[in-house]
């Protein structure tokens, strides 16, 4: 340790020491002659002797290469540029995807003990949930040991503050919420277990720092102020700070105290009801307390909740115990996601790495004079191949500053679009500055050794490593494009495909009977009600029922048994005229009798599928317990979801006991907006406690939409990042080739040869590893592009048509990057190229 | 560890020995050698200015000015406390060496 520090003492004061040195040296050679001798030998040696005692010989020869690297790279400014250029988007695009990774699931929440906040979820072989009934929750609350705190979120619809237009998101939370997450308030308090764990407490509401500032301008004595949420009456007793970080991520504006919720929400049963998931659950684990260990324990607790409500715990049901102290909880189902765009980003990264590789090479042959003159005056091989790696390295250095500025900008960009929560930053943290040295290390590896290896063994001439670039470049690349065709091929599919129904003029209202503690008979006397007072409305042209409402809040898949084998469809219960409301035409039989029982509608996908050839009316569906006919087939439509690509939809009519689940839809024949206000009359005249969630079709439509166009936007734009950047390396490295047999051209062509006949000679030696490049690249993007299902919207995964642009584009360029140079060495004056040497 | 029979790898103990009575100048410690030697051994000065550098880098030897007998600001090398105990490692261990060269001269 004090070698080390005496070294670097050494290395700081270097030129004193040295100084002193020479003067021990001059005074010794004065004594020297002085004596009558003279045999000092050659002073500089000797310095550079006493110098090399030190043991900095190395860090000195670094700089030197260095210096004469950037030497190196200043005198080719354009090479430099283009190179930096590359590498700098090849590194950026997965610094960014990282940093995106980082923030969301690595980085621990601004909170106490981050690392000791769990998620706790519903599970089992056959279902999951993230959701779970209050009454569990409070069960395990009261028994769990492993877990030090257990908080509970319970979601609601946005509720309307005073007389506002827009309505603001609203949670329910366990009073020790707050507490847990170490908050403090920036004006008044947070909820707490001493003010607001009782129902009968007066009614609580805290503010988030945003809805704060828009909604009331900042002002620090709105806290005390007594505001109606729905028209309940509530005093705002604090404003969360700016960095507040929610769990689950993006938070809402106002939080109550979970116990308050049946006043808010007058008639709910959500607290005492086993049956609805409602509460999103978390936990603290208690010091020194595995998550394993917790779930060992809740388990043993799941098995005990099954003797005492066997309806509420499922068939092996276990509690799910999974790190919660970040942005989001990755779900497996997310993690194939995330692993996929890691795999496109780092083909982006090849793409360039190859490309610089095919520079490198290229440059080599400008630097084969140089590199000659090296040698010649003795730089062993070894001394060059680590002069060309210090090269390498300062431009992944270079590179990489620049890639990693080039994400933190795009971050703070998304950031700022997506209007992230106040704690989260763009400025990269450790996490993302390592990955950013390893991307370095990687990349310069890859791009530098290859090309390094074969210029200080002078054998550039050997192709199989240019075979071997091209044909990684063009495998990455027609990944890439592949990709991003077929994203760009659904968007265009769900932007000009119609969904199956008339989404522009239709609007849905959704009561939420249930939550409500509506029963089935108050339930059918409500809707009865209202679908009459919507008739009535001028410009009303259809009302009708259904249960889950075109582009709602729950996507819902079920499995059903025809002729013995089990078929996904995406299921429905609907009013006997949704059909006619929804601008759903029938193809075949009839639609339902009100209430009907065994009867199914399906839609003409589905019918086409499952019974080809033959009359699906009077077909059989379900298992042994319940069997429907098929009574009608309509048109597709997508419903359920917009992504459900097979539209493979079945309708049963909706029964007594839906009534509390059901979902108004009006067809109107003007503008649908227009009927909100009426409508919001309407319902506060019919029941004032309620507060129907209004939506218009055409709204949610073009939002769905609008995130496909931005999801194919920057697929092309990868794509065509991809495209260029190979683009550049090909015209690269043929011209590399073609420089290199200049001579052999001009003699060629000197002794008569066809200029095409030189040319196909010339670049023979790619059609291979073009052709393999592609299929494999082809091979990769049919895997790699099952992930991508649920994005394609109606589009399959093998689209031929996505497939072929993709591969001719690439060739095109391909072929448009090889006769450039190759053209220009043809045009060029053959006398001049044969009387060089 | 130096093999201490060959003149270039003693010059540390050499070095360290004679500045044992206190603290020189370069230019003596090459003289002071040479007598000492009865001047046999003539220390190359291109070995004693990277040696003095080494064992000042190892920490066995500090430098501090001081005024030459001709009037010149020079260096003096003194021994730390480092650089004794490394004599006396060096010592012992060219003791043993030279034992055993003796006592294998004499018996063979």
């Amino acid at each position: 340790m004090r070698d080390l520090l005496r070294k670097i003492h050494y290395l700081i004061n270097r030129r004193r020491l040295d100084e002193e040195l020479e003067n021990d040296m001059e005074f010794h050679r004065e004594m020297s002659a002085r004596a009558g001798r003279n045999n000092f030998g050659n002073v500089l040696r000797l310095r550079e002797q006493a110098y090399e005692a030190s043991g900095w010989m190395w860090l000195d020869r670094l700089m030197r290469d260095l210096r004469y690297g950037i030497r190196i790279l200043a005198r080719a400014p354009g090479f430099t540029l283009v190179a930096v250029l590359v590498l700098a988007i090849g590194i950026g695009v997965n610094v960014a995807a990282f940093s995106l990774f980082d923030m969301i699931a690595l980085k621990p929440l601004p909170v106490p003990q981050a690392d000791r906040i769990v998620r706790l979820e519903r599970r089992s072989p056959d279902n999951y949930t993230s959701e779970m009934a209050y009454p569990s929750f409070d069960f395990y609350r009261e028994h769990a040991k492993t877990l030090s705190a257990t908080m509970a979120v319970l979601g609601v619809p946005p509720m309307q503050i005073d007389d506002d237009l827009q309505p603001t998101s609203a949670s329910f939370v366990t009073p020790n919420y707050f507490t847990e997450l170490g908050t403090q308030a920036v004006y008044g308090r947070m909820l707490n277990a001493a003010n607001d764990a009782s129902p009968s407490a007066p009614p609580a509401v805290v503010l988030s720092y945003g809805l704060w500032q828009r909604r009331f301008g900042g002002d620090p004595a709105v806290v005390g102020r007594v505001i109606h949420l729905n028209q309940k009456s509530a005093t705002v007793v604090g404003i969360t700070p700016y960095e507040f970080a929610s769990l689950g991520g993006q938070g809402p504006d106002i939080w109550m105290p979970i116990a308050q919720q049946p006043y808010f929400i007058e008639h709910s049963t959500v607290l005492a009801d086993w049956n609805s998931g409602s509460v999103r659950m978390w936990g603290k684990l208690a010091p020194g307390v595995s998550a394993k260990a917790a779930e060992e324990e809740l388990r043993s607790l799941t098995n005990l909740l099954r003797g005492e409500h066997p309806d509420a715990v499922w068939k092996d049901e276990f509690i799910q115990v999974s790190a919660g102290g970040h942005l989001q909880v990755i779900t497996p189902e997310m993690y194939r996601v995330a692993v996929m765009i890691g795999v496109l980003t780092l083909l982006i990264l090849i793409v360039a790495c190859a490309n610089l590789g095919g520079l490198m090479l290229a440059r080599a042959v400008s630097r084969q004079h140089e590199m000659g003159i090296r040698i010649a005056i003795g730089a062993g091989r070894w001394r060059i191949f680590r002069q060309l790696c210090t090269e390498s390295l300062l431009l992944g250095v270079i590179s990489s500053a620049a890639g990693l500025a080039l994400a933190c900008a795009v971050m703070q960009i998304v950031l700022r679009k997506i209007n992230a929560p106040g704690w989260l930053s763009a400025v990269p943290d450790w996490r993302v500055v390592l990955f950013t040295i390893a991307m370095t290390v990687v990349a310069t590896f890859c791009f530098g050794l290859l090309p390094a290896l074969q210029i200080a063994r002078q054998r550039q001439q050997k192709t199989i490593a240019r075979q071997l670039l091209v044909g990684a470049q063009i495998a990455a690349s027609s990944v890439l494009l592949i990709l991003a065709a077929l994203l760009v091929h659904a968007t265009h599919h769900a932007l000009y495909t119609d969904p199956g129904f008339g989404y522009e003029q239709i609007i849905s209202i959704d009561p939420q009977l249930s939550h409500h503690g509506y029963t089935t008979t108050a339930a059918e006397t409500y809707l009865d009600a209202m679908q009459a007072r919507l008739r009535a409305i001028p410009g009303v042209s259809a009302v009708s029922l259904v249960q889950l409402p075109p582009m709602g809040h729950i996507v819902s898949r079920s499995e059903t048994e025809i002729r013995g084998h089990k078929v996904t469809a995406y299921p429905n219960w609907v009013a006997p005229d949704f059909f006619r409301t929804m601008g759903i035409p029938l193809r075949l039989g009839r639609t339902f009798y009100p209430e009907e029982k065994n009867a199914v509608v399906v839609s003409e996908s589905f019918a086409r599928a499952q019974w080809p050839g033959e009359n699906p009316l009077g077909q059989m569906l379900g298992d042994g317990t319940t069997k429907d006919t098929v009574i009608g087939v309509v048109g597709d439509a997508h419903i359920n979801a917009l992504s459900n690509d097979d539209a493979t939809e079945q309708y049963w009519a909706a029964q007594k006991e839906n009534m509390p689940d059901m979902v108004l839809i009006a067809r109107s024949s003007g503008e649908p907006g227009s009927l909100v206000p009426a409508v919001k009359a309407m319902s506060a005249n019919l029941d004032g406690s309620l507060f129907p969630e209004i939506r218009q079709l055409k709204v949610l439509y073009r939002r769905d939409v609008e995130q496909i166009a931005r999801v194919a936007a920057i697929a092309s734009f990868v794509g065509m990042v991809a495209v260029s950047l190979a683009a550049v390396g090909i015209i690269g490295l043929v011209a590399l080739i073609v420089t290199q047999r200049t001579k052999e051209i001009a003699i060629r062509m000197a002794l008569g040869a066809q200029p095409g006949a030189v040319l196909t000679a010339v670049l023979h030696q790619f059609l291979w590893p073009t052709l393999v490049g592609l299929a494999v690249g082809a091979g990769f993007a049919a895997l790699g592009s099952k992930f991508l299902r649920v994005a394609l919207y109606g589009v399959s995964n093998l689209d031929p048509a996505s497939y072929t642009t993709a591969i001719v584009v690439l060739s095109l360029i391909v072929a448009a990057s090889m006769l450039v140079p190759a053209a220009r060495t043809l045009r060029m004056n053959l006398g001049s190229i044969l009387h060089h040497d | 560890m130096p093999d201490p029979v060959s003149p270039a790898s003693a010059l540390p103990m050499l070095i360290l020995r004679v500045l044992q009575t206190g603290g020189l100048h370069g230019y003596a410690i090459a003289q002071r050698i040479h007598l000492l030697s009865s001047e046999v051994l003539a220390v190359e000065e291109g070995l004693l200015y990277p040696t003095l550098q080494k064992m000042l880098l190892k920490g066995w030897v500090e430098a501090e000015w001081g005024i030459s007998e001709t009037n010149r600001r020079v260096r003096f090398y003194r021994m730390t406390a480092k650089g004794r105990q490394q004599l006396k490692k060096e010592l012992h261990s060219y003791d043993r060496v030279s034992q055993a060269i003796r006592d294998v001269l004499r018996t063979a």
